[in-house]
């Protein structure tokens, strides 16, 4: 490296005021000028979130969330040079530094968690699915599934409720599919039960329906009449859906 | 604009950075821009400022992004955006010292070895000087020469930093080696105080930087001229207004027919 000692200090002394706003000294540079700096950095970072993560920033009272901005990006080092990517840091540095409890917000992590998992699905790498036919064997054929699709479980309905006090209401176990249609591009997602979030996970391994169905009781599930028509009702909906594309040929 | 029904720019500037790994519905936006038009990039992320070394993983993706796409021509930004391994995603500006260009023209001339082609470097806006030892013309000078880069000059910052540093913005481009501009931003800017203007890509461009813009291409081979709108976007035939006026100065002064204008 050929800068001295001295130069590499003072971009890291200009680099550090943009990301906490705490005063400095630096020669030749107008204070008035340099916190300019400051609000253009910090607005980008703002704004990033804001747009990433809409329903928190609407939740989330005004000063508790400026909070939360300024204290992830004065202390964490933003590795993304992908700054659409830099949502998930966030959500991630609020998971590792337990704000459900800080901020006193319980369902702070599933919101975070399903609002960037939107933004993941609606931009993640095309993913080729593997060759299906459209028509097979529901119960005997493994299914070939939209490969662009995320499974996510939650404690509280972050999916189906926006109000805070409604989502403090309804602590549970919900489990959400978000999917991406393969012609729109669109993110869709539904509300799984947690017999129809196992079915999909076992879906994805190649595991066929029948064999699924015959594990049912292993899992206290209460088999009824129509457990198999109601699972076979739901992979054909989710066809129409775009989500279960065929049967694997 | 992929149809050219209300706007119709003679080629597409994309920052690599927002489209690298993207697939779904911006990718197949993607495909049909760079089907319909040729295609250059101007990106964000590689901070050639930074004091630490350079991210070789993203270097990698970026030449594997312009090769596929066939970029014909990828620029950066003279200043850093990364320090003390965080990024801070805006152009922070670089001391005007020597070290500083010795430093900067060695992690040039890697990122062109490595590219296999010439960085083309942009003068950016800046509002305030940080522990200069050299003018920003002689620190400018320095790393072309040292690193054989070659130049974006917008016209619109040399405009914004004339008024900002109270300085000659012709005499400022006089002095720089204008053979080796290879590519023109132009864009709109905003006055937030009567001594400071903040370039914002968010206004139109007003006639003193047209004015300038006019001035610059009677001392310039013909370039790729670029129109840069980053928010506050109006209706396109507004955009399309503005790409009109910066192609006849360029067909005025260039006397040439198939100006690269965008």
């Amino acid at each position: 490296m050929n800068l001295l000692p001295d130069t590499y200090h003072i971009q890291q002394t200009f680099s550090a005021y943009c990301r906490t706003g705490e005063k400095v000294t630096l020669p030749g540079v107008a204070p008035d000028r340099l916190k300019h700096y400051r609000r253009l950095v910090f607005n980008m970072i703002n704004d990033t979130m804001e747009g990433a993560f809409p329903i928190a920033f609407k939740n989330i009272p005004a000063r508790k969330w400026s909070k939360m901005v300024k204290d992830f990006f004065s202390h964490h080092a933003c590795q993304s040079y992908q700054v659409w990517k830099l949502p998930l840091e966030f959500y991630t540095y609020a998971v590792e530094h337990n704000w459900e409890d800080e901020y006193q917000l319980p369902y702070l992590n599933d919101l975070l968690a399903f609002e960037w998992a939107e933004m993941e699905v609606y931009n993640m790498e095309d993913i080729t699915a593997d060759a299906y036919t459209l028509t097979g064997d529901w119960l005997d054929a493994p299914l070939v599934l939209n490969p662009e699709h995320l499974l996510l479980s939650f404690s509280y309905p972050v999916h189906l409720l926006a109000k805070p006090k409604e989502l403090l209401r309804n602590k549970g176990v919900y489990f959400v599919l978000l999917y991406r249609h393969p012609e729109t591009g669109n993110v869709e997602f539904t509300d799984l039960s947690p017999w129809l979030a196992f079915l999909t996970e076992q879906l994805v391994l190649g595991i066929t329906v029948r064999d699924i169905l015959d594990y049912a009781p292993q899992l206290n599930i209460t088999e009824t009449d129509t457990l198999e028509q109601d699972t076979l009702d739901f992979l054909k909906h989710m066809q129409q859906q775009h989500f279960v594309l065929g049967f694997q040929s | 604009m992929i149809s050219g029904e209300h706007i119709r720019p003679d080629f597409i500037e994309f920052a690599p950075e927002n489209w690298m790994n993207i697939g779904g519905y911006w990718k197949k936006v993607l495909h049909q821009v760079v089907e319909k038009y040729p295609v250059l990039c101007h990106g964000l992320s590689l901070s050639i400022g930074s004091p630490e070394e350079l991210n070789r993983e993203f270097l990698q993706y970026i030449k594997t992004f312009l090769n596929e796409y066939k970029v014909q021509l990828y620029s950066e930004h003279l200043s850093y955006s990364k320090c003390d391994n965080a990024h801070m995603y805006d152009l922070l500006p670089i001391p005007f010292r020597m070290d500083a260009v010795k430093h900067i023209s060695t992690r040039i001339q890697q990122v062109q070895d490595y590219l296999q082609r010439p960085l083309v470097m942009e003068i950016v806006s800046y509002y305030t000087p940080v522990a200069a030892e050299m003018s920003e013309v002689d620190f400018i000078n320095e790393v072309v020469k040292q690193s054989g880069c070659q130049l974006l000059l917008d016209v619109n910052n040399i405009y914004v930093n004339a008024f900002n540093h109270q300085y000659d913005a012709k005499a400022f481009i006089q002095q720089l080696p204008l053979d080796k501009v290879a590519y023109i931003h132009m864009a709109g800017h905003e006055q937030v105080a009567p001594d400071l203007i903040i370039d914002t890509h968010g206004e139109p461009i007003i006639d003193p930087v047209y004015d300038l813009f006019e001035w610059t291409l009677q001392h310039l081979q013909p370039v790729p001229v670029l129109l840069e709108r980053d928010f506050n976007i109006p209706e396109m035939a507004e955009l399309q207004g503005e790409l009109s006026r910066l192609k006849s100065i360029c067909h005025k002064q260039w006397k040439l027919k198939d100006e690269l204008v965008a």
